[in-house]
């Protein structure tokens, strides 16, 4: 619910949070005058055909065995049982007047994705509130009902299927991302305190090996034994971990269900159920494979043969494979182009923003980057 | 001193003095235009060559707006496209300096440029053109990429948590796009974790390829003298001028086990070459002709003696906890001390790291910025409410925007 629902229409004052014991006309039942101020059970319920309020024993004795007119007096409508309620609201004219709107959302339920611009999904949210407005206020009632109920009538599979939208969006979505966040959450909370302890373990374990070394102890024998101590510790904790983790594994959250392949309006956000998810490719699927040419270990070639094995070259990485590889692309780059493909590719690029997307080897050799030495 | 750009010590080399120096922006309004003094044209219309008008009209395509930071040769401001203010692009404007002077252009973005169009990758910054203005300034337009770098999320330790999962996502995005530069010969040469910016969506993009450069050619020299001083891997301080894509992958190793700490691995204060070294020889081992043939062949090969010996993976996994022992068996491969026996690009994408548990983090899962309250205003977006107190214009331009409120009667609890 937005806050503005809460603002301006919600009354602030619930039914349960008002103070028992008042002696006033709404703590007395007006059908059999029991008073809350004798009996602080006193529940009272309304009925949304008229919204007289009486206690909860009056419906029970009136209604059990069926339908009956209302017990109060002039009121002539025929109530049912089940429909009975607690009143939410303070005010009964609260109370219908939310009635009636829940009852025009739940019909004139359209989503704003479904117009075309966002003045004609304000047109529209206005057209409805002008007919919930003559309904809430017995404004020409007759001709606004027929024409509600025509509009049920004639758009009654939209409806439905906006409602189902509506509903896995508020369990699916909203719910969802909730218990994500507060996972997530969980599991920084957890992280950072993972982060302390090892950092209060690495510190702890280095002054214990300071005390040994000023304690005259051999250094090579105080750092190994450091070392076993926090693996040691580490081990341990992971193990207490693991026990919890197994144990909270049973009362772990269902996964949620995915929406399949519910036919959805745009621009809603679909949430991917969890096994869903394929094992990680570090590669991101992306394979870099040489088309026109295979590599060999070694090429004979005597202006190599210096790179190949001086200390000076290889001690800093240098690897002649890789230039050998490189040199290779450079030569092979040029067939993968195909002129035709690139010029009918060209036309049909829109030049708004011109995003160069070639790749290092086509053209590589014009201007070399080399560092001044 | 704080964080220095591998640049301010590079010693003067041949022809480009004082790479990356300090540079004084010239104002945008400075009208005297040495280069191109074009008389106005009667009536103050300026003639205008075929370049310069194209620089103007793809100039004109983006409205400036607020500075979104500065580094150390360029501006950096957020845009919008003006035929649809819903774009944002970043407009990194490069400083005009004494680089400048000499060679009519800065080398720095003359590389990040060519370097930036070859590279289309998920985790790469994206250029999508260049203009040049009046004064000849050169203005790159970047993908925009408004939550920061990783740097800040590393070190709001008071706001930010984040697991091993997030670190794991994070560190394969970074190595996705080192492979990917790789792959493509090209070498960063600046990884660190403040060129690691983070998109809308949690995505990890790799920037600034001021100082990238393409694989050498057999005896042709590279410098050593670069990545910045605390990232920088042995064989450069033993300046090492035939080196590999292992370079890189030292850099992603220091940026990894920073995640894991949340403290630089290796600070050597103050940041000198031999600092470092030292700082690296206690916390790694001592590079020796039997840990690391050949290097004692390097330039400028000197270690502190008596030498430490290698640290033990056991001593690594009690520094490291956190990631278990596949994480550290990869953090350790990834700063050996001999680049040959360092993974490549390549081979760490292979690790076990990858597909151990747990998981990697999904995008919309990983901790950002101010997370707090900009979820919340989401949410509240969503539903068509306001965010509490926040007078100010958000960017937040949820699907209830602009929408004349409906109250959801429908959903209230019966
Ligand atoms: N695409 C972008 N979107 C949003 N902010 C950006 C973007 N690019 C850069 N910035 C901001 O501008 C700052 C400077 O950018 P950048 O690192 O590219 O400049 P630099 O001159 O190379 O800096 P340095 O050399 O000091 O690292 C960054 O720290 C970041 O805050
Ligand atoms: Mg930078
Ligand atoms: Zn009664
Ligand atoms: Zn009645």
């Amino acid at each position: 619910m937005s806050r503005l629902a809460q603002s301006a229409f919600v009354p602030a004052v619930r039914r349960e949070a008002r103070p028992a014991g008042s002696d006033s006309p709404d703590e007395i039942c007006p059908v059999c005058k029991s008073s809350r101020y004798l009996n602080p059970n006193l529940r009272f319920l309304v009925n949304p055909e008229c919204y007289h309020k009486m206690c909860a024993s009056c419906v029970d004795r009136i209604f059990s065995h069926g339908p009956a007119q209302c017990p109060i007096a002039g009121c002539t409508r025929t109530l049912r049982k089940p429909r009975f309620r607690e009143q939410t609201f303070e005010d009964l004219k609260v109370e219908r007047e939310v009635d009636i709107r829940r009852k025009v959302a739940a019909v004139f339920n359209r989503r704003e994705d479904e117009f075309e611009d966002t003045r004609a999904y304000n047109d529209y949210l206005n057209d409805v509130e002008d007919i919930t407005f003559n309904l809430i206020n017995g404004i020409d009632l007759e001709d606004t009902e027929r024409k509600f109920a025509d509009y049920e009538r004639a758009h009654a599979d939209e409806i439905k299927e906006n409602a189902e939208l509506e509903s896995q969006e508020q369990s699916s979505y909203r719910v969802l991302q909730k218990k994500e966040r507060e996972q997530i959450r969980l599991r920084r909370e957890a992280a950072r305190r993972e982060e302390e302890e090892d950092k209060r373990l690495v510190e702890e374990n280095r002054r214990e090996q300071l005390r040994r070394l000023a304690a005259g102890q051999d250094a090579s024998v105080v750092e190994k034994d450091g070392q076993q101590v926090q693996l040691k510790r580490r081990m341990d904790r992971r193990a207490a971990e693991e026990r919890q983790r197994q144990l909270h594994a049973r009362d772990a959250p269902p996964t949620p269900v995915t929406n399949g392949a519910t036919p959805f309006i745009k621009g809603l956000k679909q949430r991917k159920g969890k096994e869903a998810e394929p094992p990680v490719d570090a590669f991101d699927g992306i394979r870099y494979k040489h088309q026109y040419y295979s590599l060999q270990d070694d090429y004979t070639y005597s202006f190599l043969d210096n790179a190949k094995k001086d200390a000076r070259i290889l001690a800093g990485g240098y690897n002649v494979h890789e230039y050998n590889e490189r040199a290779l692309a450079d030569a092979f780059a040029g067939l993968g182009v195909f002129i035709a493909d690139e010029v009918t590719e060209r036309a049909k690029l829109s030049h708004d923003i011109e995003v160069p997307t070639e790749m290092a080897a086509t053209e590589a050799q014009d201007v070399k980057m080399e560092d001044p030495v | 001193m704080g964080l220095v750009s591998p640049a301010l010590d590079v010693p003067p080399e041949a022809e480009r003095p004082n790479k990356r120096a300090k540079l004084e922006p010239l104002t945008e309004d400075t009208s005297q235009d040495t280069s191109r003094a074009v008389s106005p044209a009667p009536g103050g219309a300026r003639h205008l060559d075929l370049a310069e008008r194209l620089d103007a009209e793809e100039r004109a395509k983006y409205v400036k707006g607020a500075k979104l930071g500065s580094g150390q040769y360029a501006d950096v401001y957020s845009a919008h496209l003006k035929t649809d203010p819903s774009q944002l692009v970043a407009i990194k404007k490069i400083k005009v300096g004494a680089e400048f002077e000499q060679w009519g252009v800065s080398l720095d973005s003359i590389r990040e440029i060519k370097f930036l169009q070859e590279l289309d990758h998920p985790n790469i910054i994206k250029l999508y053109s260049v203009f040049s203005t009046k004064n000849q300034n050169l203005n790159l337009v970047l993908e925009q990429l408004p939550q920061g770098d990783l740097l800040k999320l590393i070190q709001d330790t008071a706001d930010i948590s984040y697991t091993p999962a997030d670190i794991k996502a994070w560190m394969l995005m970074l190595s996705r796009a080192v492979h990917f530069c790789h792959v493509n010969h090209i070498l960063h040469r600046d990884i660190k974790p403040n060129n690691l910016l983070i998109a809308a969506n949690g995505e990890i993009k790799l920037a600034d390829f001021g100082l990238a450069r393409y694989m050498a050619d057999p005896y042709e020299p590279m410098t050593y003298n670069t990545i910045t001083i605390w990232y920088r891997p042995p064989e450069m301080f033993f300046q090492s001028k035939f080196y590999s894509g292992k370079v890189d992958v030292w850099s992603c190793g220091a940026v990894f086990a920073e995640l894991i700490a949340r403290d630089v691995m290796f600070r050597a204060i103050p940041d000198t070459e031999i600092n470092m070294i030292n700082l690296i020889c206690e916390k790694v081992g001592t590079p020796t002709e039997d840990n690391w043939p050949g290097v004692s062949k390097l330039p400028t090969y000197t270690v502190p003696s008596p030498p430490t010996p290698l640290k033990s993976a056991d001593h690594w996994r009690a520094m490291f906890p956190s990631v278990g022992p596949t994480g550290v068996d990869l953090l350790m491969k990834m700063l050996s001390l001999d680049p040959r026996k360092r993974l490549s690009a390549q081979e760490v994408l292979e690790h076990d790291y990858w597909t151990a548990e747990p998981r990697p983090s999904r995008l919309e899962d990983l901790p950002r910025k101010g997370g707090g309250l900009e979820a919340m205003g989401e949410e509240l977006t969503k539903m068509g409410g306001e965010l509490p107190g926040n007078g100010k214009p958000t960017a937040s331009r949820g699907r209830a925007d602009g929408v004349a409120r409906k109250l959801d009667f429908a959903a209230m609890a019966k």
